[in-house]
């Protein structure tokens, strides 16, 4: 540690604290401009000079740059140093007079009216008062080097190579980012890399996945960090105090024996887009409940505000049902979900926006508990419910008034009649639908798909959440659409099942098994080339064949193969299968 | 039931598959489903379980007609056994010709335990299919008769 | 054979620019013309020092010394002095005072006054053969480093010598080496600073041209005090004869041994390369420098840290001029307290200094320290041209200041130049007379460094900008007496906040002029008047009416030449300037024949 004065106040720093950061935690003000936190100093503004007690006498050090030393006596607010950078705003206000961060030095240092003007005065706000604060962010932090200074003393300006587009640029804004004059502005052409959800954000390469993410910890986008670009930068490395940022993170493949595997993959939501009718993509303000459901959110892009996309909040918002489900083209189920949810758009979206609500549906499915009550409620809170299908969603007319509304087509089933209704946003309840790897996923496990495309549960009553395969058990969407009681209720039932083999610490298996009778058997030795578990071995002294009963899954391949019967099936006997088709074929 | 002209009935033996097939069954029956009541259906846990000497068996006991059904080809439980009850069946075909059997009396099927409705269909074409084939006369047997 | 004569023909810049190889190849035929080439050899050298007199020749073993020979002189020079023995006298230096020829070099004050340590071997050798150079006790020093001494050792006896960079700061040379011996990281550089770029200064490029080898030697000696295996001449580009002579003589280094891996057999390997630069007034800064052989934009950096630590690719670098270097094989060789009893008690050693400007002789002189600038300007110099007076010397380069004549005997070292507000620098010296305006000389100057400035830091960018400004203002005469306390302001602002020398120093040819010259500035701006009569803009110009038809009889040469047709008469009748045309350019003055035009 090293012992200083500065102001009269004795310090304690550590070595290598230059006199800014000492005076920073005095609480003592210095104003600077070519200095950031994160980038090396530069000492080039010479606003943030400070005086030293030197043997020689009084001398004026760039505290930016100046390391603290014992003993040092330090003023940083003597009329010599206040003279001193009164001056050297002076002479930069000479060129840059309307500049708001010189100006508001100026006010500070108590500089009323620059004596100067510079041949090179340049009026505007937004001027380069040549820092180098993007130049050395894009050299030392970024490690690009797209943008430098070009021509020397007076002349000196910030440009790319030739004045031409940088190739080396990586268009990652970190130059815009440290200007204090905004003359570097950032003109985002792409989000590379973004996960559509966040199209509608700013954001940056490291980010907090949403709001309430679980785990709460940032992550970093790779594509667009640009220490995986340049191997520079490393900036949060450097600010993060646990030291939790890790850029040599990789995707790992582990590896887990395990007994028994939950397949709970969830669902993915219907693409309206092929429905050419609810013009999806096609026309403004049309969505789909996710994205809704992300504007409703407190955190989203609109702060939980209902807009349009031309930020004024909609007069009227039709709400479409069964979007893709409960179709003969697209799905036959219903997705058991959307009425629910439908309502209670109309519910939120009336209180936010004080929109007139239309909700379309063919039935109205309330079936869980207190979902008929929260329907009624939603009637009397004055949302138009109308028993029809939506036929087309189109544009409301090219007037000025009508700019941007939509007309929703259809019948009216209740009263049997066409009905066209104008909103300005709708929001199409598209289904759910398996996720688009199920198939995959289910070779990988031995599982049937229902012709819907969920996995198959062993039973439809008598075992909802085992399968076919031992060890592999089913649960929430994966199986069917359900809303999250029932998927609990689903989860807990598998987890309960799992957890009885574990606790019971052996697993029961299914009697039926081959076995050979030695006496028959002449070790021809079909039956273990059959035998997809290799269960058969092959006893070289007694010259027959032997089943493992623990490998055996009793599929009886081999019992229907052996040519001298020698093979039999527990459960499925010749004996007993013969005997069933004689009892099946007696009457 | 009679033996003999419209009111003819086919007894089907149906070898259906414990994972597939024989849920598929189930699965039709839970449904509602209707299908022909002529099939009389016997669980084994493969289809590859299916000793051809069964299939003969079940002709010389009476069946008009026998389906062998199975998980469809990838998904057998026990990775390829529909793949032996296919080579299998494919060759006894060609055997009951010999035995002076119409070939169309077996049938093979893959049914998967989804595939209630199909199961449905099934049955009940194959029972049109063996109505109209007439009842399955053996030789000795109709000595015997 | 041995040759009874040597011609040592002087092929420095200044008189290969006269035109020194065209008398040498007439020599070379004159000679052979007369059979004589078996008895007189003729030498090319580097640069001889008198360039002013140039194109030089210097006869031994007598020493006799000939001045602004052309290729016509020579024919009967060879006749005269070659085959009969008499030197001829019209081709000898002629002192303004005494008007008598003085034949013998050593007999000119312009050589005997000077004490030669880093300019040893000029005028004695061929700077492209490096056995003239092991001649003179050249690589001795280099020898008894290697052989004799441990690097500490190497490092004690120039401390002792007292030396400090001849680069202008004048850090102590000793010092300096110790910090990069001790400074931690590995491998360490040395490098020679090349790149003079103060105008008026070429004591380097002489230097570099007439001995490269003593560069060579002494970084060799540096190298191995501090512990370097590599070392790096930085050079300007501008000096291609110089850049041309160090490729020689690194070449032939390398050749005997001397450069390259196990020299002189005892495990030391150093080698060094040549890095061109293009010619940038600040990458004479240290850091600037290095930034600029590292191939970055020649840019000074903040220090601390020093070189020493963090010099070239961040390694400890020990950077010196090419006069330090040059003088330290001699210090090997006869000790540093040899050196050391040359000189003041501050400042050991000699200077070399370049004399330019109103002087009578130009040229280099290497002279001991503490010596008066009297002795330097008068004795060494042969006073001011034209009889005009001495008004003020310039030291230090465009960034040093001026000394007026009431400091004429101020000794000169590194404090009292500094304590009189100018500094040593490279050793320029730029002599003015009465004819100088101070302001001007302050704008010139200013403009120089205005341009020069890299434009890093705030002060010195704008600075000095403002400052050009506010001192075109005063000499086009609309200065004022706020503009004249702001230059004060802006001056002693930019010097002390500015990164590095260049900022810092700007600021002294305004400073030292306002000093000691405040009444010039002040006849600008009150009177509207340039005492010298050089700032055009603030000049009237009349003609006299009897001088003009008296001696000229209304000539009219004057009023064909105005550009701005501003000057009226007939011929034989006087002329007249009509005021409100004329754009004072000064075109009459210069024209007249009879200098009828007076200037107020």
């Amino acid at each position: 540690m090293i012992r200083l004065t500065i102001d009269g106040k004795t310090t304690e720093v550590e070595r290598g604290t230059t006199l800014l950061h000492a005076a920073r935690f005095l609480d003592i003000k210095i104003p600077t401009l070519c200095y950031h936190p994160l980038i090396k100093p530069f000492a080039a503004c010479r606003l943030c000079v400070v005086e030293v007690k030197r043997s020689w006498g009084m001398e004026l050090v760039p505290s930016c740059h100046v390391a603290c030393q014992e003993g040092m006596e330090v003023s940083t607010g003597s009329s010599h140093v206040l003279a001193a950078r009164r001056l050297v705003l002076e002479l930069m206000l000479a060129r840059w007079p309307n500049v708001p961060i010189l100006r508001k030095y100026a006010a500070e240092l108590g500089l009323e009216k620059p004596r100067f003007a510079s041949p090179l005065r340049d009026e505007r706000e937004d001027a380069c008062i040549l820092c180098g604060l993007c130049v050395r962010a894009c050299d030392e932090v970024v490690g690009a080097s797209a943008i430098s200074f070009a021509e020397r003393g007076i002349g000196r300006r910030v440009a790319t190579p030739f004045n031409l587009e940088s190739e080396s640029c990586i268009a990652c804004g970190a130059c815009a980012l440290v200007c204090p004059t905004s003359y570097i502005k950032f003109e985002a052409e792409d989000h590379r890399g973004k996960p559509p959800e966040f199209l509608l954000d700013p954001n940056t390469a490291i980010y907090m996945p949403t709001a309430q993410a679980v785990p709460k910890v940032p992550s970093i986008d790779r594509d667009s960090c640009i220490h995986f670009q340049t191997g520079g930068c490393q900036k949060c490395v450097e600010v993060c105090e646990p030291g939790a940022v890790n850029h040599k993170m990789v995707d790992e493949e582990i590896e887990v024996e395990v007994g028994q595997v939950l397949v709970a993959i969830g669902y993915d939501t219907f693409d309206p887009t092929p429905m050419a009718q609810y013009a999806y993509g096609r026309l403004d303000n049309v969505y789909t409940g996710l994205e809704v459901e992300r504007m409703l959110n407190s955190t989203g892009p609109t702060g939980g505000r209902v807009l349009l996309k031309n930020g004024k909040p909609p007069r009227a918002v039709g709400i479409v049902h069964c979007v893709g489900s409960r179709d003969e083209n697209y799905h036959r189920y219903c997705s058991r979900v959307c009425c629910m949810y439908a309502l209670k758009f109309a519910h939120v979206v009336k209180e936010r926006s004080g929109a007139e609500i239309y909700n379309f549906y063919i039935d109205m499915r309330a079936f869980g508990k207190g979902y008929e009550e929260f329907y009624s409620r939603v009637l009397n809170e004055g949302a138009n419910v109308i028993r029809g299908k939506v036929a087309e969603v189109v544009q409301a007319g090219w007037s000025k008034q009508k700019e941007g509304a939509l007309l929703l087509r259809c019948e009216d089933t209740l009263i049997g009649r066409f009905r066209e209704i104008p909103v300005d946003m709708v929001i199409l309840c598209n289904a759910i639908e398996p996720r688009r790897d199920a198939e995959q996923v289910g070779r990988l496990f031995g599982l049937s798909r229902s012709p819907d495309g969920f996995f198959l549960e062993r039973h439809p009553k008598l075992d909802p959440v085992a399968t076919m395969t031992d060890g592999i058990f089913v649960a929430g969407c994966a199986q069917g659409p359900k809303d999250i009681p029932d998927v609990v209720a689903q989860a807990c039932a598998a987890a309960a099942r799992m957890m009885a083999t574990i606790s019971k610490g052996e697993v029961e298996i299914d009697p039926v098994r081959a076995e050979v009778m030695e006496e028959y058997c002449s070790g021809c030795r079909v039956c273990s080339a059959l035998c997809p578990y290799s269960a058969i071995s092959y006893v070289a002294e007694r010259k027959v064949s032997q089943v493992n009963s623990a490998l055996c899954k009793g599929c009886g391949t081999c019992v229907a193969a052996c040519p001298s019967g020698a093979m039999t099936g527990y459960g499925f006997t010749d004996r007993q299968i013969n005997a069933e088709l004689e009892g099946v074929l007696a009457v | 039931m009679s033996r003999n002209g419209r009111g003819f009935e086919p007894r089907i033996v149906g070898f259906l598959c414990n994972w597939c097939s024989y849920s598929g069954a189930d699965l039709a029956g839970v449904s509602r489903m209707k299908s022909a009541p002529n099939l009389r259906i016997i669980r084994v846990m493969c289809s590859g379980r299916v000793d051809p000497s069964f299939i003969l068996r079940a002709f010389q006991l009476g069946a008009d007609g026998v389906l062998v059904a199975g998980c469809h080809p990838g998904d057998c439980h026990y990775q390829e056994g529909n793949a032996k009850a296919l080579r299998r069946v494919l060759l006894l075909k060609r055997m009951l010709r010999d035995f002076g059997i119409d070939e169309h009396r077996l049938r093979l099927e893959w049914i998967s335990a989804a595939e209630g409705e199909r199961f449905a269909a099934v049955s009940t074409e194959f029972t049109e299919q063996l109505r109209a084939l007439g009842p399955l006369v053996l030789a000795r047997r109709a000595e015997v008769a | 054979m041995p040759h009874r004569m040597h011609l040592m023909v002087c092929a420095g810049t200044g008189c290969v620019a006269n035109r020194s190889p065209e008398v040498r190849d007439a020599l070379v035929t004159e000679i052979a013309k007369r059979g004589l080439e078996n008895e007189i050899q003729v030498v090319t050298t580097g640069c001889n020092g008198f360039c002013g007199a140039g194109p030089l020749m210097v006869v031994q073993p007598d020493g006799i010394f000939y001045q602004q020979l052309s290729p016509k002189d020579v024919p009967h020079l060879v006749e005269e002095h070659f085959l009969k023995g008499r030197p001829v006298q019209k081709l000898m230096y002629v002192p303004p005072e005494t008007r008598t020829p003085l034949p013998k070099m050593m007999d000119i004050p312009f050589f005997s006054r000077q004490r030669l340590i880093a300019l040893r071997n000029r005028g004695l050798i061929d700077p492209e053969r490096i056995e003239e150079y092991i001649a003179r006790d050249g690589y001795a020093a280099l020898a008894k480093a290697l052989s004799q001494m441990t690097p500490q050792q190497i490092l004690e006896e120039v401390k002792i010598s007292g030396l400090r960079g001849r680069g202008g700061a004048g850090f102590p040379t000793g010092a300096k080496w110790e910090h990069v011996l001790k400074a931690e990281g590995e491998p360490k550089y040395v490098i020679c600073n090349g790149d003079e770029g103060d105008p008026g200064a070429f004591m380097d490029r002489s230097i570099v041209e007439s001995d490269p080898h003593s560069v060579i030697e002494g970084m060799l000696i540096g190298a191995r005090a501090i512990g370097a295996r590599w070392g790096v001449v930085y050079i300007r580009n501008e000096y291609p004869l110089a850049v041309q002579r160090l490729m020689i003589a690194l070449e032939q280094a390398r050749e005997y041994g001397l450069l390259g891996d196990n020299i002189l057999d005892t495990g030391f390997d150093f080698d060094i390369s040549v890095s061109r630069g293009a010619g940038a007034f600040v990458c004479g800064e240290a850091t600037a420098l290095v930034s600029a052989v590292e191939g970055r934009p020649g840019e000074p950096r903040a220090r601390p840290p020093r070189l020493a630590q963090h010099g070239l690719w961040g390694k400890p670098t020990c950077l010196n001029n090419v006069e330090t270097w040059a003088d330290v094989p001699p210090i090997i060789n006869n000790g540093g307290a040899w050196y050391a009893q040359i000189g003041t008690e501050k400042s050991k050693g000699t200077k070399v200094f370049s004399l330019v400007g109103k002087i009578n002789n130009t040229g280099l002189v290497e002279v001991p320290m503490g010596i008066t600038l009297r002795e330097i300007i008068y004795d060494i110099g042969g006073g001011v041209p034209g009889g005009k007076k001495f008004k003020a010397v310039q030291t230090g380069g465009p960034s040093g200041g001026c000394i007026p004549n009431e400091l004429i005997d101020l000794p000169i070292d590194f404090e009292s130049l500094a304590e009189a507000g100018s500094m040593m620098g490279s050793g320029g010296m730029v002599i003015m007379d009465e004819d100088t305006c101070m302001v001007d000389v302050a704008r010139y100057f200013l403009a120089f460094t205005q341009d020069e400035s890299c434009g890093k830091c705030a002060p010195c960018r704008e600075g000095t900008q403002l400052m050009l400004d506010i001192l075109t203002r005063i000499t086009d005469g609309h200065g004022t007496m706020e503009d004249l306390d702001a230059l004060e302001e802006v001056a002693k602002v930019v010097a002390e906040t500015s990164l590095c020398g260049l900022g810092t120093s700007a600021p002294n040819p305004v400073l030292t002029t306002m000093r000691y010259f405040r009444d010039e500035y002040l006849a600008h701006i009150g009177a509207h008047k340039c005492p010298a009569h050089v700032c055009r803009q603030l000049n009237t110009y009349r003609i006299d009416p009897a001088i003009c038809v008296e001696r000229g009889h209304g000539c009219g040469v004057c009023r064909r030449e105005c550009p701005e047709k501003a000057i009226f008469g007939e011929k034989n009748q006087a002329h007249r300037v009509d005021a409100t045309l004329c754009n004072k350019c000064g075109t009459c003055v210069d024209v007249c024949h009879f200098n009828a035009v007076i200037v107020e």
